[in-house]
């Protein structure tokens, strides 16, 4: 029955910090932190939102089965124990006890079986549970998935943070989709949400840390709310943020704007914090229309590219280079395909053209200005096709219309479209190159008719049951991906936060964490 | 009178359901897809298509459209597709963040712009009225986003008197919403004071001409008593309706000010709602504050026949 006992094994394998470290104690407790977050919130029902400015807030204070460590590796949360049976058709997890609800009720089975229930019903990513035929409570401790077949992957879907299945008290199974009631099991508890304005949670003081673990890693870990209170506050203006952070009204920000970092770095009372690898900024060709159904067309525009000058546009100077898909602390990390990376190159950009029977036709950049690195980024690389010859223009519009856009089937409207991919490439290789198959193809094939080549890579990345093998068949994918021209990958964001100077053992992530973060006396 | 208010409340009927049938139409003209903007920049096209299936955004428009009258009929405004939250109580939790802001901003622009006004008529082409309608010219001239900034980085940051930020409500503490309301107040209201400033110069001149002013003055009757009731009186009518126009464009130029100062209120909203294609947010939240403005409106007509009995007997 038995192959994996996951339990100690991932806590022990993928904790952050010295594997004997001490166990975390707040060097000081109490007092009030004020964040100020750039977007706005709309619900904290992490179930059915994919946002980021949700997850800030109510990821701290709900949990899962399973999370990421700090290198994004699945890790046990809410379960002490997993084992996979010898055919992966059931995931058996033993759930920690004396784990509380925010209102004092104790998490069993049944929480957590209704949790799945309501995710299944109204979950925004509830395609993870397409090949699990059910659960089971054979006690209150214990939970089992039963698979309709092996999928060598599922606890890489299971432990996603993009959309979690996070664990709410059995009486909430029933709360309708953004109506969620805010009760979980995290270090924090909600004590007001005031949609446009504010969130304040308090540290809960019924919290059970996972004592797997000695420190806070990720997502999850050894956790422990040290401050009495933290405010998610929204500040949409950059300027009133880092106004905010020099009075000392904020003692976090994030989103710091470029102009404003000099002045930042001279004030002892802040320290600056940059998170590297945010996003990767990309641009994606229209496959199912001429000239961006031409492979050589495709390279040309490939080879015309500057990478530094349109990363440094687009992200004021934070940026890094980056080769494909994945960031290269992460272990997917592959650079399979860099010859197509950064070429720069107009003369052969030029020979492409002619190869492509290019006969300056439109092409039709569109981009947005809700996202200004994505704006920036067409801007650069509109002037750097004119270069070698493509006669580009920009299509500017808002957001949701980009994206309405770009999901036309067959659509004539556009030839290349900007984006960028955060939280996908975070996750790992797999949640990333779904972007680049039907439904979800990127690059938007004439009827959705994959790449028969990049399809059987995909296939082999989900059903290789070695991790090495389908490691393998990611690099396979992307070397695809970037030989054939399917996407544009440009480099890696930096997003810039920053933090009062007493505020101690804040770590940038991809949520703002305030377990193990305390205010200097 | 009440004739007055009857025939005001009966010609807002008409307003109303034109406005709801514009909103309706306008937000389903707009390209873009609600779905694509609540599951954010990280979902799939299949998490996106799923999404406008579970909000019910692939129902064919005239349907759409039945739903939305029948609700409305029923006092229901429907519910935010983004928020998961009732429009009316998201209006009731954000209109009162706006309306006290404009009222705060009202009672700048009417201290300032009316003030200024007078002062200038009074000493037309001294320095005096120059620097009055210098003044005007600077509050019009000067964005109040701008203003906003140069406010946050003097009183907030240098001088630290007001916050940067936030919003106290005046239930929860009256200093401290006084405390979070004045720079955004002040900054929303100079725009308007420079244009009432101009407005109540020009009406008061016209008004100081008149003969009965020189008759009060030749009376002896003391100046203050000249300029207060009897200048000032008359003046009022054009200063009123100008007034009523201000009120709604101290609710609309809120938006701006509610961004930088990080007030939760109507016109963040309404602006997210929009950029959000959130159609039942977009559609109840214009329709109730259509309600506020059009209610303003009539407030203004039964003032002008408060002021001027002629409008009475009309």
């Amino acid at each position: 029955m038995k192959r994996l006992l996951l339990a100690s094994c991932l806590a022990g394998l993928f904790m952050a910090g010295p594997l004997h470290a001490q166990r975390f104690t707040c060097p000081a407790r109490g007092g009030d932190i004020v964040f100020g977050q750039e977007a706005n919130v709309n619900s904290l029902d992490q179930m059915t939102s994919n946002t980021i400015s949700t997850r800030n807030i109510a990821m701290n204070i709900f949990e899962t089965l399973m999370t990421r460590d700090e290198n994004n590796n699945p890790i046990l949360e809410l379960a002490e124990s997993m084992t996979a049976s010898q055919d992966g058709m059931t995931y058996t997890f033993r759930l920690r006890s004396g784990v509380t609800f925010h209102n004092g009720k104790a998490m069993t089975s049944a929480d957590v079986a209704a949790s799945f229930n309501r995710y299944n019903r109204i979950g925004l990513q509830r395609s993870t549970l397409d090949n699990v035929a059910g659960w089971d409570t054979p006690d209150p401790l214990t939970f089992v998935i039963r698979m309709k077949q092996a999928q060598p992957t599922f606890i890489e879907a299971l432990s996603s943070f993009s959309v979690p299945i996070v664990v709410i008290p059995a009486e909430l199974e029933n709360d309708e989709r953004q109506q969620l009631r805010t009760i979980g099991t995290g270090p924090f508890r909600l004590l007001e949400f005031v949609p446009g304005s504010h969130a304040r949670l308090g540290r809960y003081d019924g919290y059970s840390p996972n004592t797997a673990f000695e420190q806070r890693t990720g997502f999850g870990g050894y956790r422990v709310a040290c401050v009495d209170t933290v405010t998610f506050r929204i500040v949409t203006e950059a300027s009133a943020r880092v106004a905010g952070l020099e009075t000392g009204a904020l003692q976090a920000v994030e989103d710091v704007p470029t102009r404003s970092l000099e002045g930042l770095r001279r004030n002892a009372a802040i320290t600056v914090l940059p998170l590297t690898n945010w996003w990767i900024q990309i641009a994606l060709p229209n496959t199912s229309i001429a000239p961006t159904n031409n492979l050589a067309f495709r390279r040309a525009v490939q080879a015309a590219l500057g990478m530094e000058d349109i990363m440094d546009a687009a992200t004021d100077g934070n940026y890094r280079l980056n080769i494909g898909f994945q960031f290269p602390n992460q272990a997917t990390y592959t650079d399979a395909g860099r010859e197509t990376y950064n070429i720069n190159d107009p003369v052969r950009a030029r020979a492409l053209l002619r190869e492509a029977n290019y006969r300056n036709e439109p092409i039709v950049i569109l981009t947005n200005r809700d996202y200004p690195p994505m704006y920036n980024a067409a801007l650069v690389m509109e002037q750097q096709l004119k270069a070698v010859g493509i006669n580009a223009s920009l299509r500017v519009v808002d957001w949701p219309t980009s994206v309405q856009m770009s999901q036309q089937l067959n659509s004539t409207e556009w030839h290349i479209f900007h984006s960028g991919w955060g939280t996908q490439p975070a996750l790992g290789a797999l949640a990333t190159m779904q972007f680049l198959v039907s439904p979800n193809a990127a690059y938007r094939p004439r009827d959705n008719r994959d790449d028969p080549e990049v399809l059987a890579a995909w296939n082999a990345m989900n059903t290789l049951p070695d991790q090495a093998a389908r490691n393998a068949a990611f690099a396979t994918m992307q070397r695809l991906i970037l030989e054939r021209a399917y996407a544009y990958p440009f480099g890696s964001l930096t997003k810039v936060q920053a933090v009062r100077s007493n505020l101690q053992g804040f770590v940038p992530f991809r949520i703002p964490r305030f377990s193990n973060v305390w205010l200097q006396r | 009178m009440i004739r007055l208010a009857t025939r005001s409340l009966l010609s807002a009927i008409p307003v109303l359901l034109i406005v709801s049938l514009i909103s309706f139409g306008l937000m389903r003209l707009i390209p873009g897809d609600p779905a694509a903007a609540i599951a954010g920049i990280s979902a799939t096209p299949g998490q996106i298509a799923q999404l406008r299936q579970d909000l019910g955004l692939d129902e064919p428009l005239l349907v759409q459209l039945v739903q939305y009258y029948k609700g409305l009929f029923q006092g229901d405004f429907g519910r935010s597709l983004v928020l998961g939250q009732g429009v009316l109580a998201a209006t009731a939790e954000r209109l009162p963040v706006t309306i006290g802001l404009a009222l705060y901003a009202l009672v700048f622009t009417l201290i300032i712009g009316i003030g200024c006004g007078i002062i200038a008529a009074l000493r037309q082409n001294s320095w005096v009225d120059q620097a009055a309608m210098m003044f005007a010219m600077i509050g019009i001239s000067v964005p109040n986003f701008f203003l906003g900034l140069l406010m946050i980085i003097l009183f907030a940051v240098k001088l630290g008197w007001l916050p940067s930020g936030g919003y106290i409500p005046f239930t929860q503490s009256p200093w401290g919403w006084l405390q979070s309301t004045t720079m955004p107040a002040f900054s929303l209201a100079l725009l308007q004071a420079g244009l009432l400033a101009r407005i109540t110069r020009s009406s008061m001149l016209e008004v100081l001409r008149q003969d009965y002013i020189r008759t009060a003055r030749a009376k002896g009757l003391p100046r203050h008593s000249v300029i207060l009731k009897h200048a000032l009186a008359n003046a009022l009518i054009p200063i009123v309706t100008v007034v009523g126009i201000i009120v709604s464009l101290l609710l609309s130029g809120a938006v701006v000010t509610e961004a930088l100062f990080s007030l939760p209120g109507m016109g963040l909203l309404l602006t997210q709602a929009v950029l959000n294609r959130d159609y039942p947010m977009v559609q109840g939240g214009l329709l109730l504050v259509t309600v506020f403005l059009v209610t303003v409106n009539i407030a203004v007509d039964l003032l002008y026949a408060v002021l001027d009995p002629r409008v009475r007997y009309e």
